[in-house]
């Protein structure tokens, strides 16, 4: 159990007072093996409302397991979820949906032939007597993409004449629009340039003010840094620890992917 | 509108249209329409702009515009329908059959009976062909090359190749014969409604655009779009009245494979604009991914659009059957390449995603124009063949052009 | 079908071995069709089978699908199947020359069906195609001797097209010179498509105001885009259209006044007249000695072969009948709508 000295007591950013405050969503002891190879033993993470939490790992140390089973895209063999205290069944990525979890491609999930208003009501139009509301979408879609102060120079242009951050904004704000409270982000800045990323850094802030969770997967160390509250880091199937951003260094983290185990320091060590 | 992603094109060059809201690729079609129809006019020797010859070119435009708004959808699925011209063979071979043989009459029902059995025959190809496609995973191009060689071969084995004729006078109004158009007094009053509708829709959609803060065209310029509409309008009724039919020296008026077509063409624009259907068929265009992801059916919509080309296929079988008053296994070989043609002219890109109804609707026009004015010339059908293919790769190298310099 | 055939052939063979004393060789005519879809060729087809079994001879068949390659390699195995004689309907006359210089070297004759073979070892049968466009252009004249004409002609592709299209200017040529007959309109027909015909006739409706006094068309398909065109303008049934092939739908016009006739190639006679070739010529028949034979040069290439052109038959209202009595049709499909007494067939 020292893992759990530091994991399991490690406040969140948002609140110091975490004993009080219920996760947004929680796993407890999730176990997955595709036909005998454990992918996933006895994870348990949990995320809180406006929290950004990286999840750092090599590839193949649990990290799209565990995202794939939080979106509904695979079914644990043990273990629970648990959204807002309550255990639930993710049977399905609309099932997750349904709750609340969305999960934002690293390609773009965009029709880059459409408008921004057709892109964000996809699959979820608005209808007035049967047929499309045009108006009340681009309202409504001018609105979200104001909250979440993303700039946007022609709404009715079709997406491809726009950068790549600010398709990566757009599908983040259709997730939001759509009451998200969970966003699982796979890369996001993974094929983006510096400034792009920033602007989707600004949008990942802007969201954080709303209360909404984050799972921010990213191979860079940087980055994870800069817009993660706290880290949890995966090896082998396993969570070797979690820590706040705040209080652990990049070459601890660093140490701990590797290695797969806590550094000699903070064994023990009260959170 | 979104679906019409190429009209945008180089807004360095063409700022005004682009600022105006309009579609810059329609409005140069319509110049070039309008360039060929003044030079085959100076060309004939006033014969072109005659309203007897409008009046004719709209009637053999009517076959390729109905179903070249379903050709549309199809290829911007990123699919081809190449069995159409044997579709409408074989369902107007079965019309003729049903229409001559079945229910023989000379009355409403008989005709009305014989059409929509046409027609279901027609979505019926289509929903087979579409479900081979979406739920085999078969290429759409195997597939409709296989209904190609098989429907023309069905249309053949219907008679044994027997030309089946004549069909009742109520079936050939169909055709737009001597009987089949709606008449003066009817004309004008298609036309005075359509003109009322417009001008109410947009006067609503205006003030609920103005209601909610949402951009809207300068008063002045939308004043100017509802007037040229208006008078287009009233222009071509006022050439389908014109011309007079030689029993009763009364208008003709619209003919109804004309009507059958612009409502076929407005309804399809309809579709596309707003529903969802339409939607998702370019959201599916666009990234067959992003629609998956987005909980669309990708299969049933395939199938549907399918379905919707053969039945507008059916359509056309009924139109050419009432018009040459004749079902013959011959009619509509090689309609598919009119119509591919005329969508790919009208913009509508092989690679999928973008694709207007209008520009194909415009693109029929074109060569139907070509065609009529080339004949009225007297030209050889070998030079017909040669100037259709040259201005083919004409207009689609101009669109890859304009497309190269935008992304760059 | 086929197999039937080789039974026979093994059979015969096998009657060969065991009755040395039968002298004569067995005929066994062997087929190649250039496309079997077509409805026309299967009437043709039963006159053969018909005309070969009076004669005691074999039919053998193969369809080349409309592919020249495949027609050379059925010609080769119809020869390997044992025919002792070819008749060829030529997907293409000049792709076949190979195959007919094969067969020439294995000694084995050929009749070149309906579609000339510009090769002197094959001896040619078909209907006289100028003596069609001429037999259109006399119906026509005689129903109006001058005025604008318009010339309706079949596919671009078709070599007959032209031949029809030269007997029919041979006749009106005296009409036209003198000014009594203007050639207003001459349009091609891509692939005889009836719809392209009906397009291309109101093109020169237009284009003359529909002072159209006349209508060659080449073909009844043709005629029938020519009529409906005319319908559409009120004048169906005023102007003269000639037509050519007696289809069921083209007789009805006839019948109603829509069209003014059409020439009828049977092609019943066509056939039973190929088996009878084939059968003399097996029998070692020279050429020249073929009963009722003469020589042919009209071909592109005037190459002089030994042939029999038959005469085709003109039909007008007045002799409707003979198509009845011939069981061409019925009298039920071509009095179909006809009310009076005006055309003797339908009384």
């Amino acid at each position: 159990m020292s893992m759990a000295n530091i994991s399991g007591a490690t406040p969140s950013a948002a609140s110091l007072n975490s004993e009080t405050r219920i996760p947004l969503i929680q796993t407890r002891g999730l176990s997955k093996s595709f036909g005998g190879v454990q992918a996933l033993s006895d994870v348990s993470v949990e995320l809180y409302p406006g929290e950004v939490l990286g999840l750092l790992g090599h590839n193949g140390a649990g990290k799209s397991t565990l995202i794939k089973m939080l979106s509904g895209a695979y079914t644990s063999d043990s273990g629970q979820i648990l959204i807002g205290g309550q255990e639930v069944a993710l049977g399905s990525p609309r099932a997750a949906q349904q709750l609340g979890i969305e999960t934002i491609y690293q390609n773009l999930a965009l029709a880059d032939n459409l408008d921004v208003p057709a892109n964000i009501f996809l699959g979820r139009e608005l209808l007035r007597g049967g047929v499309l509301d045009e108006d009340t979408m681009e309202f409504e879609a001018r609105q979200v993409l104001e909250r979440l102060k993303v700039r946007v120079p022609d709404l009715k242009k079709p997406v491809f004449n726009l950068s790549g951050g600010q398709r990566q904004c757009i599908a983040i704000s259709r997730a939001i629009y759509f009451k998200a409270r969970i966003l699982i982000m796979d890369e996001p800045t993974a094929a983006l340039g510096p400034q792009e990323t920033a602007q989707v850094n600004e949008l990942i802030g802007s969201l954080r003010a709303e209360g909404v969770g984050i799972f921010l997967i990213s191979h860079d160390l940087h980055d994870v840094f800069d817009l993660a509250d706290r880290i949890t880091v995966m090896k082998n199937g396993r969570v070797v620890g979690s820590a706040l951003t705040s209080q652990i260094s990049q070459d601890e983290v660093l140490e701990m992917i590797i290695a797969g185990k806590l550094p000699p320091t903070r064994v023990g060590q009260p959170g | 509108m979104q679906q019409v992603n190429s009209a945008a094109a180089r807004p360095a060059s063409v700022p005004l249209l682009t600022r105006l809201g309009l579609d810059a690729r329609l409005v140069f079609m319509i110049l070039a329409i309008l360039g060929i129809w003044v030079a085959f006019h100076l060309l004939t020797g006033n014969i072109f702009l005659t309203a007897r010859n409008l009046w004719n070119l709209s009637v053999q435009t009517a076959s390729v515009g109905v179903m070249v708004s379903g050709m549309v959808l199809i290829i911007v699925m990123r699919n081809i329908d190449l069995s159409i011209g044997s579709v409408l063979g074989f369902t107007g071979m079965s019309m003729a059959v049903l229409g001559t043989v079945v229910f023989p009459q000379n009355t409403w029902w008989a005709a009305l009976l014989t059409l929509a059995i046409g027609l279901a025959l027609g979505a019926l190809v289509g929903v087979i062909q579409g479900t081979w496609i979406a739920s085999l995973g078969v290429p759409s191009f195997i597939v409709t090359l296989g209904g190609l060689l098989i429907f023309r071969g069905g249309a053949w084995l219907l008679t044994g190749g027997q030309t089946v004729a004549p069909l009742s006078d109520t079936f050939q109004i169909l055709g737009g014969g001597l009987g089949g158009s709606i008449g003066g007094p009817w004309s004008w009053a298609v036309g005075g409604a359509l003109t009322v509708l417009i001008v109410l829709a947009e006067l609503r959609n205006y003030q609920q655009r103005a209601r909610r803060g949402l951009p809207n065209r300068p008063v002045g310029l939308q004043l100017l779009i509802t007037g040229a509409t208006a008078l287009t309008i009233f222009g071509f009724v006022t050439v389908m009245n014109s011309y007079d039919d030689p029993r009763t020296n009364l208008p003709r008026g619209i003919p109804v494979p004309v009507l059958i077509m612009l409502v076929v063409t407005a309804f399809m624009m309809w579709l596309v604009r707003a529903t969802r259907f339409g939607r998702y068929v370019f959201a599916y265009g666009g990234n067959p991914e992003a629609a998956r992801l987005a909980g669309i059916n990708t299969k049933r919509l395939t199938i549907m659009v399918f379905a919707l080309m053969g039945m507008l296929a059916a359509l056309a079988g009924a139109i050419q059957t009432a018009r040459l008053n004749a079902g013959t296994n011959s009619t509509g070989t090689l309609a598919e390449l009119s119509v591919i043609a005329a969508a790919v002219i009208g913009g509508t890109s092989l690679s999928g995603g973008s694709g207007s109804i209008p520009g194909a609707f415009l693109g029929a026009v074109l060569m139907a124009s070509l065609i009529n004015g080339m004949l009225l010339l007297d030209l050889p059908s070998a030079w017909q063949n040669v100037v259709q293919g040259l201005v083919l790769m004409l207009a689609v190298s101009l669109d890859v052009v304009v497309q190269r310099r935008r992304s760059k | 079908m086929k197999r039937l055939g080789k039974l026979m052939t093994a059979v015969l063979g096998l009657s060969m071995l065991t009755a040395p004393a039968l002298a004569q060789k067995p005929v066994v005519v062997g087929v190649s069709w250039s496309n079997f879809q077509e409805e026309r060729w299967k009437t043709d087809e039963a006159a053969i089978k018909a005309q070969l079994a009076k004669l005691g001879a074999t039919y053998l068949s193969a369809d080349a699908q409309s592919s020249n390659e495949k027609q050379l390699s059925d010609i080769e195995s119809l020869v390997t199947r044992g025919a002792t004689v070819l008749i060829v309907l030529a997907q293409d006359s000049e792709a076949i020359l190979p195959a007919i210089a094969k067969a020439k070297a294995d000694g084995i004759p050929v009749v070149s069906y309906d579609r000339l073979i510009e090769d002197p070892s094959a001896f040619y049968l078909s209907f006289d195609n100028k003596e069609v466009g001429r037999l259109q252009a006399k119906m026509v004249l005689a129903a109006k001797p001058r005025g604008n004409y318009a010339f309706i002609k079949g596919g671009p592709t078709d070599p007959n097209a032209q031949l029809l299209y030269d007997g029919q200017l041979e006749v009106l040529a005296a009409a036209i010179k003198s000014g009594a007959i203007k050639n207003v309109g001459n349009q091609f027909t891509e692939g005889w498509k009836p719809e392209v015909a009906q397009t291309n006739m109101e093109q020169i409706l237009t284009a003359n105001e529909n002072k159209i006094d006349a209508v060659v068309a080449s073909n009844d398909g043709t005629a029938g885009g020519a009529v409906a065109a005319l319908a559409s303008v009120g004048l169906a049934g005023k102007v003269p259209v000639s037509g050519q092939d007696a289809d069921k739908a083209a007789l009805n016009r006839i019948a109603r006044g829509q069209q003014t006739g059409t020439v009828w190639k049977d092609s019943r006679a066509l056939g039973s007249e190929a088996a009878k070739i084939a059968v003399q010529l097996a029998g070692g028949a020279k050429l020249a000695s073929v009963a009722g034979s003469s020589t042919f040069n009209g071909g592109p290439k005037k190459v002089t072969v030994n042939s029999i052109l038959l005469k085709p038959v003109v039909i007008t209202k007045s002799n409707l009948g003979v198509l009845i009595a011939a069981k061409w049709a019925t009298k039920a499909e071509i009095c179909k709508g006809v009310t009076g007494t005006a055309v003797a067939a339908c009384k």
